[in-house]
């Protein structure tokens, strides 16, 4: 089942850290074998700060208590220049912890650094070590701290590469901390930064546009109006040639967005138009169902494709995210899922007939019922108006009226906004004559 | 091969030992006499002649061609003596400028580069008998007034032009008057002591000019001979050089050469200089130089020198001075290679003496010249001479079979480039050997290469010629100096190529992208395009060219950038075709087809235009940019696959239009040939391709799949794919489904319900297939029916309009026309929209069920729009068409993917493969169109 997989695809779009959420879930999955992944961890904190982790990992993936040297001398060295760093960045931070002091900042940031360094003697050198602090403690794993020291340093930072950096540094910090509004704050400002700001070659922007968009899936996925901003996000022209260009496999969440989000139905046509021009570099089960859906209308297709889909969805760590409730625990997105994407078969099955035999219809949509259920579940539809249909229960079939539009009403129509417009036109004509008479 | 060629060496062998006996003996024996000078050289001519080859008719010929030569210059000589007796200056003054003439005859036959002594004499002659006439003028002015007005104009013009004349034989003419008899020797003597300024001499050097004019033809003739005629001159001139230099090698110092040289070089350009004459006497120099750089510095002289071998623009340059070029170029890439201290650079103004300079030198060491232009030029002469070449006859393939040694030379200089660091010209080279690469498929290249690796056990890979001028500098060095600067072979001679065409042609254009400019870089990107294409990998070719924005820039670039888009188009074309991608391959080749010029387009032969009248300066423009027969597309295969697609939109759609008179045609050529088509009155068998797909429309149009298919299967370019089978199997399916869905829209009215099972045995479809079809077709709103699904079949409902509502719906239509040209006449006298007014949508485009449909469709929307403007407007007619069909806005799809691209800027345009981003691509397809139309405006200029 590890076809599906994409983190090995998202990783590099991401910071270290955010990974390990990731690797945790495919530990969790059991998808790969133990080892292997603990072996990932422990490279993955290889860069990091966070040793002490890194030798737990190591022992319980050798099951010794021995740790090899380098950790441990790593260990040192990392404790050293934790020192060195906090006493650089002591004065600043000693400032910043005064409450009344803080309260002299204004927004003005020359005003600050003027008065900072007449006021307490701290200059250039100390902001700057604030910032290599704050990026520190991000790199041990304390991401609060770091969080802290980030948004402090922005207000005093000069340097707008910096300040920008400081930006990620603060959103990952939030992701990991799982502050979902800070974190969506946070990312809505590196979107303005990234696209207002001139790039030194537009790959760099595309590569920013493409780690933004990684990285926002945590927040997407999580924050409870996520399902609205990741279609408003990845709907972006920009972020659409983005995913287009070189992170295909985005498709993915876009796709599962726009199907689970009810209101953003209009959305469909474009995404469609998307996947089958992508389909040669992307597909998975998810496309792979609209595709059969809207394309080539082939529900059988669908149907098997859509019983993939949720397995691919259990094992996405984005996807697959589970909430525990009492003793259950749920994949509530896989249920939303499997619902409207059941709608959408339905829903196009009644649009090109207009008789169905319910238990065909149950077998199509995948609902394992019993011919009783189904009509339960249809009945349900019709009563709540989303289907015009009537329940043929002596022949066990579901048949649509077919509805023509009344040839009055289509030429009522074709002629209804005329009459506005032509008057709006005399309005605009005969206004600026009728001022000019009067002016004379 | 071999055997033949050593016997020729013997041949030129003896040739040559016959010759440097006459040398010698010309100087010490030359018999005294009146003629004597040319009675010797014609009994040398007759000795070599009948020694050398006897087997050989052609120097016959010339031998009495000479005597004729002689025989009538000595007829113009007694003229003159007649004409002194009477005093007739008319005709003294005719003959005088025949006998001018016939001295370079005579010069030419002869090979001589002394003036015969005959004609000395004449001059001798003339001059005393004029000074008589003059001082008997002078004395008497009786004479003078005696003489005839035109008689007495005539002696004065003569005065003049024999006294320019003579000025350039003064000294063979004081020689003469000092010794009138037996002057030869020292009239020898001084033609060696002045050999320097032989070359200067202009009357001379012209005659040296034709004679090596008749050599090359001679060559050419017969390239085995050639050897030898070159060998024999070789040793001739020789004769001027050796005496130079013969005397004693080591008092040749670098500055006698570097004089020399100069010399040379100077006399280059000026008119009268013989061209072939100076390549050899700098094929001399480079044995004779001092230093490696020096060396160098003449070889590159010869090479340029050979350039100037062929002066017209239209002609190529000979082939075996083409070769000779290419050998010479890689002892150039030799030198470099190990000298590494030596630079070739023509940036900076070089000192005199830097090629002073020995082997041993430390420093870097600067020699003038371009080595990347030098091979511009090669490949520009093997093109003219492809396109020269009548490509019907086996000289065609042999010189196809040169390739190899271009891409040598290529391959040789390209690491050369990349070792010292210039990555640019790199560049430039790799494109060279790209533009050779690019349009191979597999077969072709592994032939090629397998060529190549043939050619390269055999120790003797370049060509016949080549060996023997090889061999003739053997057996020269043996005689004459030997080579003062040895280089070994260094460089390889034989092009290595990897396993699969796409390797290399990865590598080339991995590093264009890196370090080319603009042009290179879009080229390379369109040579991969093409590559892709023909691999049959559409989709990789297809986001190439959305990415690179190409056809936003096509039409600014040169014309022979045009012309390798528009065959890229083609062959994308074909490529999407072979694919399957009906809609995708109409939408690249319409264009192509848009304006009957395809043959223009493509440069692929002259096409005539009826309205249009060229003038020869553009007809000889376009024959320059013509293809070689090798890289041809196949038109008759590019056509049938466009009308083919275009049969298969159009024929459906034409079916709707029945019912729905807003369609607009897909393909308006396709529309005019069906019409034309269907005016006649009896139809024939089909013929031509186009018939073919003629019959085909009408048996599609009644629903007869097999009939179609039947007719297309039997047109014989088919052959010409390389998966036929399969090619053939999806024309078959998509014949099929067109059918079904044209039956179903033409005859759906007639039809309560049809059932499943009846459709997929008319059309001999899978069952799930109809469905996907008929489903489409009701999602789309192209057939009003429904299914039933328990009975399995179509059930159709069919609204009859009364006459009154269809009439009110017409009614309804046109107000709105009327309405919208209202709001744009209003728009465009106030120049703003109306406010409060939905945003003015356009109709007919949301139909697009498939990403891929509408797309296209798009682009010809667009184009069709420039269609109409073009008429009016001028060099920027494609922009002038974009914006005005981005100002109708078409549609919601294509204003997105132009406002991601405005947006962008400019900014994106630098990124190729991989580099940047495909970021607002999509939908730039229209812009093709641009690229297309105005190109053909281009080279109608």
């Amino acid at each position: 089942m590890a076809d599906y997989d994409l983190t090995s695809r998202i990783a590099p779009h991401l910071d270290r850290h955010l990974v390990f959420p990731l690797l945790e879930f495919l530990q969790e999955r059991e998808l790969y074998a133990d080892d292997e992944i603990l072996k990932a961890k422990i490279q993955l904190l290889s860069q990091t700060n966070m040793v002490d982790y890194a030798m737990d990992i190591h022992k319980a993936l050798y099951h010794t208590e021995d740790v090899p040297q380098e950790m441990v001398g790593r260990r040192v060295e990392v404790v050293a220049r934790l020192k060195s760093l906090e006493e650089s960045a002591a004065p600043l931070i000693s400032f910043l912890q005064n409450a009344a002091l803080v309260q002299e900042l204004r927004t003005d940031k020359q005003y600050n650094i003027q008065m900072l360094h007449d006021r307490f003697q701290i200059g250039a050198d100390q902001i700057e070590a604030l910032y290599q602090y704050a990026k520190f403690q991000f790199e041990c794993g304390n991401y609060s701290g770091a969080a802290d020291y980030l948004y402090q340093y922005r207000a005093l930072c000069t340097n707008s590469e910096r300040s920008l950096s400081a930006l990620w540094g603060k959103l990952a910090a939030e992701i990991l901390m799982q502050n979902w509004d800070t974190a969506l704050e946070e990312l809505n400002r590196l979107k303005e930064i990234i696209d207002s700001k001139s790039f030194a070659s537009p790959l760099n922007q595309l590569q920013n546009r493409i780690w933004l968009m990684h990285w926002s899936l945590f927040i997407f996925f999580n924050h409870e109006n996520g399902r609205n901003g990741i279609i408003d996000l990845f709907f972006q022209d920009r972020y659409l040639n983005a995913i287009q260009t070189n992170a295909h496999h985005l498709l993915r969440y876009v796709a599962t967005a726009v199907i689970v989000n009810k209101r953003r139905r209009n959305m469909l046509k474009e995404l469609v138009k998307v996947i089958q021009q992508e389909q040669q570099s992307y597909k998975d089960p998810i496309t792979e169902f609209l595709e059969c859906l809207y394309v080539n209308y082939d529900f059988d297709g669908a149907q098997k494709k859509l019983k993939e889909c949720e397995q691919v969805i259990l094992n996405d760590p984005f996807l697959g995210k589970r909430v525990e409730d009492s003793n259950f625990t749920t994949v509530p997105l896989r249920e939303e899922f499997l619902e409207n994407a059941r709608l959408f078969v339905f829903e196009t099955y009644c649009r090109i007939h207009r008789c169905i035999d319910i238990s065909v219809l149950a077998e199509k949509l995948n609902l394992n019922m019993s011919y009783d259920e189904a009509l339960v579940w249809i009945t349900n539809l019709i009563r709540n108006s989303k289907l015009e249909a009537k329940i043929d229960a002596v022949l066990g079939t579901v048949t649509m009226p077919i509805v023509h539009q009344n040839v009055h009403e289509q030429i009522i129509e074709a002629m209804k906004n005329l009459n506005m417009r032509t008057y709006l036109l005399a309005k605009n004509i005969v206004e600026p004559a009728q001022a000019a008479q009067a002016t004379r | 091969m071999a055997s033949r060629f050593w016997t020729q060496g013997g041949d030129s062998d003896t040739e040559e030992e016959e010759n440097s006996e006459y040398e010698e003996g010309s100087e010490t024996e030359q018999p005294a006499g009146d003629a004597d000078g040319a009675l010797a050289r014609s009994r040398y001519l007759r000795d070599q002649a009948s020694d050398s080859d006897d087997s050989d008719g052609q120097h016959r010929v010339v031998k009495s061609a000479r005597h004729k030569r002689f025989d009538e210059m000595v007829a113009t000589i007694d003229q003159t003596k007649n004409a002194m007796k009477i005093n007739d200056w008319v005709s003294l003054q005719e003959s005088f400028e025949k006998i001018n003439k016939q001295l370079e005859k005579v010069m030419r036959v002869t090979e001589s580069v002394k003036v015969p002594n005959l004609y000395i004499k004449a001059l001798v002659m003339l001059e005393d008998f004029l000074a008589q006439a003059l001082s008997q003028s002078m004395a008497n002015k009786d004479a003078k007034k005696k003489m005839s007005s035109s008689n007495a104009k005539a002696l004065n013009s003569m005065k003049q032009k024999l006294k320019k004349n003579n000025r350039q034989y003064e000294e063979l003419i004081a020689k003469y008057r000092e010794k009138p008899e037996g002057q030869d020797e020292v009239a020898e003597d001084a033609d060696e002591e002045s050999g320097s300024e032989v070359e200067e001499d202009p009357s001379k050097i012209t005659m040296f000019d034709d004679e090596s004019d008749d050599k090359e033809e001679e060559e050419d003739d017969e390239p085995a001979q050639g050897a030898g005629t070159w060998e024999k001159k070789m040793s001739r001139k020789d004769k001027l050089m050796d005496k130079q230099f013969m005397k004693d090698p080591s008092k040749i110092t670098w500055d006698v050469v570097a004089k020399k040289l100069k010399e040379i070089v100077a006399a280059r350009g000026k008119k009268g200089t013989g061209r072939v004459e100076q390549v050899e006497q700098l094929t001399f120099l480079t044995r004779v130089a001092k230093t490696p750089a020096q060396k160098l510095e003449i070889l590159l002289s010869v090479v340029s020198a050979q350039f100037d071998v062929n002066p017209s623009l239209l002609g190529h340059m000979p082939i075996n001075v083409w070769k000779k070029c290419v050998g010479n170029m890689l002892l150039v890439l030799d030198i470099l290679e190990q000298y590494p201290n030596i630079v070739v650079d023509d940036a900076v103004e070089v000192d005199e003496h830097e090629t002073e300079k020995g082997a041993d030198h430390k420093g870097t060491i600067r020699v003038w010249g371009n080595l990347v232009a030098f091979l511009e030029r090669l490949d520009s002469e093997f093109f003219k001479s492809l396109q020269c070449i009548d490509p019907h006859t086996r000289e065609y393939v042999e010189r196809l079979r040169d390739e190899p040694l271009f891409l040598v030379i290529a391959q040789n200089l390209q690491e050369y480039l990349e070792r010292i660091g210039d990555f640019k010209a790199a560049s430039k080279v790799a494109l060279h050997r790209l533009e050779l690469i690019y349009y191979k498929p597999q077969e072709v290249y592994d032939a090629m290469r397998k060529l190549a690796e043939q050619a390269g056990t055999e120790a003797g890979w370049e060509d016949g010629d080549a060996d023997e001028s090889d061999e003739s500098q053997i057996v020269q060095e043996s005689r004459g100096p030997p080579d003062f600067v040895p280089i070994p072979e260094i460089v390889p001679r034989r092009p290595a190529f990897p396993e699969r065409s796409r390797a290399l042609v990865d590598a080339l254009v991995f590093l264009i992208y890196k370090y080319g400019d603009e042009r290179t870089k879009a080229r390379a990107m369109l040579c991969d395009i093409y590559h892709h294409a023909i691999f049959d990998e559409f989709p990789v070719a297809r986001d190439l060219l959305l990415m690179s924005h190409l056809q936003d820039g096509i039409q600014l670039m040169d014309i022979s950038s045009q012309i390798l888009f528009n065959r890229v188009m083609a062959q994308l074309g074909l490529c999407a075709f072979r694919a399957g991608l009906i809609q995708e391959a109409h939408g690249c080749l319409f264009e192509l087809y848009q304006g009957g010029r395809v043959k223009e387009l493509l440069a692929q032969g002259m096409s005539q235009n009826r309205y249009h009248e060229k003038t020869p300066e553009q007809e000889k423009a376009e024959r320059r940019r013509q293809m070689p027969y090798h890289m041809h597309i196949n038109l008759e295969l590019l056509e049938a696959t466009h009308l083919i697609c275009a049969m298969l939109l159009e024929v459906p759609n034409m079916a709707a239009t029945t019912h729905d008179p807003k369609r607009k045609p897909i393909s308006r050529t396709f529309r005019r040939l069906l019409e034309v088509s269907e005016r006649q009155t009896f139809v024939g068998p089909p013929e031509t391709v186009r018939d073919h797909v003629m019959a085909a429309t009408r048996a599609l149009r009644k629903g007869d799949h097999r009939r179609a298919f039947d007719v297309i299967n039997s047109l014989d370019i088919w052959k010409l794919l390389r998966n036929q089978e399969k090619v053939l199997e999806m024309v078959k399916s998509k014949i099929k489904e067109e059918a079904l869905r044209t039956y179903l829209v033409a005859f759906s009215s007639c039809y309560d319900s049809l059932s499943l099972s009846q459709l997929t045995l008319m059309f001999d479809v899978s069952e799930a297939h109809v469905h996907s079809i008929v489903s489409k077709m009701m999602i789309m709103d192209e057939l009003h029916a429904s299914w039933d699904q328990p009975t399995k079949c179509v059930v159709c409902h069919t609204v009859e309009q009364t006459r009154l509502q269809g009439l009110l719906f017409r009614m309804a239509d046109k107000l709105v026309i009327l309405a919208e040209n209202n709001e744009r006449a209003f728009e465009a006298r106030t120049g703003g929209g109306l406010e409060g007014l939905p945003p003015r949508r356009r109709e007919g485009q949301d139909y697009t069920g498939s990403a891929a449909s509408g797309r296209w469709q798009q682009n010809s929307a667009g184009s069709a729009l420039q269609g109409r403007q073009g008429g009016g407007y001028g060099g920027r007619l494609g922009y002038d068409g974009r914006t005005g069909g981005s100002a109708q806005g078409t549609g919601g799809g294509f204003r997105r993917d132009r406002s991601g691209q405005e947006s962008r800027g400019g900014g994106d345009g630098g990124g190729y493969y991989g580099s940047a981003g495909r970021t607002g691509v999509r939908g730039s397809r229209m812009e093709a169109a641009a690229g297309m139309v105005n190109l053909s405006r281009a080279v109608r200029i």
